[in-house]
């Protein structure tokens, strides 16, 4: 295939499929619903009543411009270090170490094996290899969502091992800190939040920690992927604020409607999370001829009626919301699933709701279970939703998913691009579709031997992790020269792409960097020095980390945009302003007081740069900033100078 | 499917089209001409220069361009219009509270909307208005993109006001410091779509402390002694990169940003006094309302203002005589809308500016006239729409209901059909300069972005001439 009709096609999938992607929302009681269609008469609207197309419109607009738009952020910033790195003395920037400057092809790393050889093929130049300081300051960002200290810096460069990379990759996964960062990360994926305003559902803050515990004990004792996917998919139990994994189920819950509404809602999340297939969500209100043939082979043969077939898993399932306890204060609102909630299968009796009315098909009444991509139902000795959760770990498609979805945060896209749009007809290198379709992944044969090295690991997310960090692949530079790069080379991950910072690894880098603790209180009344440690993103308290655009785990995503806010966040924030100083409690161990207790103006540079854009300053840089000390009350001169680098332009992105 | 069908399909959409990446991209000149026009400006996409020659096409119709402003209000959770702007006193259902009077022949519930009905001369009615679709956040989106959001490019469809902010780019003046399109008391407002995050709403919620970090805690001075340093260090690389323009879009936020800071305007905008707080209803709604005002006074690059009024979604008691006592009902919140409203009104018309500021009020759809028995109105195609100022003649009721508010009886406008969303939009383009029929070439797919829908034919949405006449 050609580079140039990749791309293209790629983004147009990409585009065509948001196009008519779709969300839950509804709030409207049955009994209205009814007399709106009396109302309604003859004035009817495609889709009107398949609901889609409201709140979480936001959510896919976002994800179908993604892609394009990291290409050209990651353009940007790499001009911005290419200029920083070649107008820096090499002799300062480059110290011992690791100094290789090309990618070793030849790396017996799994994903090496595959990039490597695909861009030979293909002709283009990988970028070169990550620095010492480039790959300290991203490998920190990514696993632990903080900047490294100076001192982790300045100790990593210096370390002459030829394993250093590796071993510090180690040491950071039994850092307490990757486990805030990756507890947020799978928040942000499972949905741990307290309200969803899209559908009028509560967890409050009891439900939203359950579900955090788990989520965090589950990567603490390195809980297999399969295991998490069995608990949120089957677990029964009567509390969710003490049996955390009960609330996933309850995040995809739908008002407004029948309960096989709710059903199809349970179905299309454990197909977008589990499965990367969102389209189920389409389907479960059409079928997918006419609708979906152009963005997907496999959808468009895919009827409305086998999806129901998914649905039927939960056909016996109520969630139940225990009335209130007066006679508790503040008691709990706990919820709980009951798999014998009911004894029918899914039942085509519906006229009103949230997706378009369910009707016999002949004399069938009811859909059995029934998982669509192995044609097999309910299994004896399991109940429905059990059997449902053994249907999908043991299908491929759930570990190629979970490979994928943890290559899009590691890589900024997926080998299938969006992520939770996998087309299953378009996979298998070995049965390529007919013409004029085209594999999807922009890499078939890696994405089969991650799965398959996945599902051979026991499906063990930290080793999914550690080959994907240990590669070259992964410890590319972000530059390329803007003269000869092609945009078109992105999906074949010849460079790698920035990230801009997520809000609380904003925050916290500047609170570690300038040696002084933030002190937030959450809504659950834990104090915390790390916004890491929120319990779910925090949009309400925060200026700074509003700006940032952490989302709500419902219908605003996590972006990725700039925004004037965040410059005005950045200058002027008490969240900044406040760690400008070296008066006060511990105030001496503060980084401007460290930088004041130093005499030479260029070592107090060093010790700035260092510690808040991990790297050493340029000479043009130190050369500006002794001008600018040279003049002034020192000490004012020094926090000003601080302040410049939260805002120089390469603190707010992982590059 | 079989290799037919795909050959039929991929015929109707061709992929010989130019590359997503081949699209001319913004010159710097055009760059900051509109810098600070959205909350999100980027190192994100760059759209194709909508001003650019041969980019947009359209069948050049004479439009009313009366209005220089647009001031948005979305009555979010769809207001009773029975209730409210076609009022109907039902015997043994509307509460005497209501006081239904006549005054200028309209039968108003004076209880309910007092100050407004004291100034029916200086606004108009449209009571033939019908919504498509009774679902609420497609309701919601649908009138803020003034299309089907489930249609054709409906997902990246861009905000009314981002299409304005977008078409008078070339209007902003170097020292304008304030962004074109301000959503406020808006955060779940509809951004810019597939246009550039320039043209994005910029979202605030007013509050007395004014917009926030646009002061620095070490003072003017020093702010202004570090900016200047942050770009000695960084310059080569923000402005005079020898990588290309790029980097220097990054510095645009900054630049934005900045413009925002120790500006006396953009302070006086943000922030209010009690007195006038008051005189506007006292409520947050109403705060932000007196924000826009003073937004479009300051004069400064603001052309488009979303305000949300939300809280009408009134399935259960009405009219707060049973557990809603207290609470909001249509009482409470018809009376934070007329407060609002009204010194808005009188404000714009004391300042001048009434003639050229278009005011449109409106929900996602109607209300049963059906009262049910708990004791609210449900969801309903027919509604409302409230136009004031930029040229619209006040006094006028287009379009008749009849006696329940269930069935429209008379239309009301040259075209021979209700009005709908659509038409609600091309009102305000064409008011505002802005032809309707505009196609921009522009969008993802090369498919053409019509400003207002012609899926129904190009003339088959309409501006409602009628009430500027």
């Amino acid at each position: 295939m050609k580079k140039s009709s990749l791309i293209i096609s790629s983004l147009i999938i990409g585009l065509a499929a948001s196009g008519i992607l779709m969300a839950i929302h509804a709030q409207e009681p049955v009994q209205e619903l009814v007399q709106n269609q009396r109302a309604e008469g003859a004035s009817t609207t495609n889709h009107s009543d398949c609901l889609m197309f409201g709140p979480q419109r936001e959510r896919y607009a976002n994800q179908a411009l993604h892609t394009l738009r990291l290409g050209q952020m990651t353009d940007q910033v790499s001009a911005i270090r290419m200029a920083t790195i070649m107008s820096s003395n090499p002799a300062v920037s480059v110290p011992g170490g690791s100094r290789t400057s090309s990618a070793d092809t030849s790396s017996a790393n799994l994903i090496d094996g595959y990039i490597f050889p695909a861009l030979k093929a293909q002709g283009v130049t990988p970028a070169r290899m990550t620095n010492d300081y480039e790959f300290v300051r991203r490998i920190y960002l990514d696993m632990t969502g903080r900047i490294p200290t100076a001192a982790q810096v300045t100790s990593f460069v210096a370390n002459n091992s030829p394993t250093k990379r590796a071993d510090l990759i180690e040491t950071l996964f039994a850092d307490p800190r990757w486990l805030d960062k990756w507890t947020m990360y799978f928040g942000d994926q499972f949905k741990a939040a307290s309200t969803f305003p899209s559908s009028g559902t509560q967890l409050y803050s009891g439900g939203r920690d359950g579900l955090n515990t788990y989520i965090r004990t589950a990567l603490t004792n390195n809980t297999s992927y399969d295991k998490m996917a069995l608990a949120f998919i089957a677990s029964q139990g009567t509390n969710n604020y003490t049996q955390g994994e009960l609330n996933w189920i309850i995040t995809s819950r739908v008002t407004g409607g029948p309960v096989q509404d709710v059903w199809d809602g349970e179905a299309a999340a454990v197909a977008e999370t589990f499965l990367g297939i969102s389209h189920m969500n389409c389907l479960l209100c059409h079928n997918g001829r006419g609708h979906l043939d152009t963005i997907s082979l496999w959808a468009g043969g895919f009827t409305r009626y086998q999806a129901w077939g998914m649905s039927s898993f939960f056909s016996h399932v109520a969630l139940r919301n225990p009335a209130l306890d007066s006679t508790v204060k503040n008691g709990p609102t706990y919820w709980y699933a009951d798999d014998a909630g009911y004894k029918t299968d899914y039942a085509l009796n519906t006229t009103t709701g949230n997706r378009p009315a369910r009707q016999p098909v002949g004399t069938q009444k009811t859909v059995a279970p029934n998982y669509p991509f192995s044609g097999i139902g309910a299994m004896s000795g399991l109940n429905y939703r059990q059997s449902l959760a053994a249907h999908v770990v043991a299908d491929r498609q759930f570990a190629r998913a979970a490979v994928n979805y943890m290559w899009a945060y590691f890589f900024g896209m997926g080998i299938v691009d969006p992520p939770d749009q996998f087309d299953p007809a378009r996979l298998d290198p070995n049965n390529p579709p007919p013409q004029p379709w085209t594999l999807q992944p922009s890499n078939p044969q890696l994405l089969e031997a991650l799965t398959t090295d996945f599902i051979n690991s026991g499906y063990d997310v930290k080793h999914l992790m550690r080959t994907i960090v240990n590669s070259q692949a992964y410890q590319l530079s972000s530059d390329y020269d803007p003269a000869v790069w092609s945009p078109a080379w992105q999906p074949l991950f010849a460079r790698k792409l920035v990230r801009r910072l997520w809000s609380e690894e904003v925050a916290d880098s500047i609170s570690l960097s300038a040696n002084i603790a933030n002190k937030f209180t959450f809504d659950n009344g834990m104090v915390s020095a790390w916004a890491m440690q929120y319990p779910e993103p925090a949009r309400e308290t925060s200026a700074l980390l509003a700006a940032f655009l952490p989302g709500n785990r419902d219908d605003q995503p996590r972006k990725q945009d700039g925004a004037i806010q965040q410059a005005l966040a950045l200058m002027n924030d008490s969240q900044v302003m406040n760690k400008l100083v070296s008066t006060g409690t511990g105030a001496s161990q503060s980084l401007l007081g460290q930088a004041l207790a130093i005499t030479d103006n260029t070592a107090s540079s060093n010790l700035l740069w260092l510690n808040i854009l991990s790297r050493y300053p340029t000479a043009a840089e130190v050369a500006s900033a002794k001008t600018f000390l040279s003049t002034g009350t020192r000490s004012q001169k020094m926090q000003e100078l601080m302040w410049t680098l939260y805002n120089k332009v390469d603190f707010m992105f992982n590059y | 499917m079989n290799k037919n069908n795909i050959k039929k399909l991929l015929a109707s959409n061709p992929v010989a089209r130019p590359s997503y990446f081949r699209r001319p991209h913004w010159t710097r000149r055009n760059f900051f001409r509109v810098a600070g026009a959205g909350i999100t400006a980027s190192f994100l996409a760059k759209e194709a220069d909508a001003q650019a020659p041969g980019t947009c096409t359209s069948q050049g119709m004479t439009t009313i361009n009366k209005a220089t402003n647009v001031i948005f209000i979305l009555m979010a959770g769809a207001p009773s219009h029975v209730d409210t702007f076609d009022f109907k006193n039902t015997a043994g259902v509307t509460p005497a509270a209501a006081a239904p009077q006549t005054v200028n022949g309209i039968l108003w519930p004076t209880g309910i909307l007092p100050k407004l009905g004291a100034m029916t001369n200086q606004f108009s009615l449209v009571r033939s208005l019908q919504a498509h679709a009774l679902v609420h956040s497609l309701g919601q989106t649908w009138v803020q993109i003034g299309r089907n959001p489930a249609a054709s490019l409906g997902n990246i469809a861009p905000n009314i006001g981002s299409i304005v902010a977008l078409q008078k780019a070339p209007e902003r003046q170097p020292g304008h410091v304030l962004p074109t399109f301000l959503a406020l008391n808006s955060d779940n407002a509809v951004s810019s779509g597939y246009l550039d995050a320039t043209y994005a709403p910029f979202k605030v919620d007013p509050t007395t402390a004014g917009l926030p970090n646009t002061t620095n805690a070490l003072g003017q001075a020093r702010w202004q002694e570090m900016y200047t340093q942050m770009h000695a260090e960084d310059d080569t690389l923000r402005v005079n990169s020898p990588l290309g323009t790029p980097v220097v879009d990054m510095d645009a936020l900054y630049a934005s940003g900045t413009g925002l800071m120790y500006d006396p305007t953009v302070a006086s905008v943000f922030t209010y006094s009690s007195a006038d707080s008051t005189r506007y209803g006292g409520s947050s709604f109403g705060n932000a309302l007196l924000v826009a005002k003073q937004a479009l006074a300051a004069n400064q690059g603001t052309r488009f203002i979303q305000v949300t009024l939300g809280g009408w979604d009134m399935h259960v008691d009405i009219y707060g005589e049973a557990g809603n006592k207290g609470k909001t009902n249509i009482f409470t919140l018809g009376n934070q809308f007329d407060a609002g409203v009204a010194a808005l009104i009188g404000d714009l018309k004391a300042a001048g500016m009434l003639d050229s500021t278009l005011i449109v009020a409106l929900g996602e759809f109607g209300r049963t006239p059906g009262f049910t028995a708990a004791l609210g109105r449900d969801h309903y195609l027919n509604q409302f729409a409230f136009f004031a100022g930029g040229g619209v003649q006040g006094g006028r009721v287009l379009g008749v209901t009849d006696a329940t508010g269930a069935n429209i009886l008379d239309n009301g406008w040259s075209q021979n059909r209700p009005v709908n969303p659509e038409d609600i939009e091309a009102t305000i383009y064409s008011a505002m300069g802005i032809d309707w029929t505009t196609i921009c070439y522009n969008d993802p797919f090369h498919r053409g972005f019509e400003f207002v829908p012609q899926s129904l034919g190009p003339d088959y949405y309409n501006p409602i001439n009628e009430l500027f006449k």
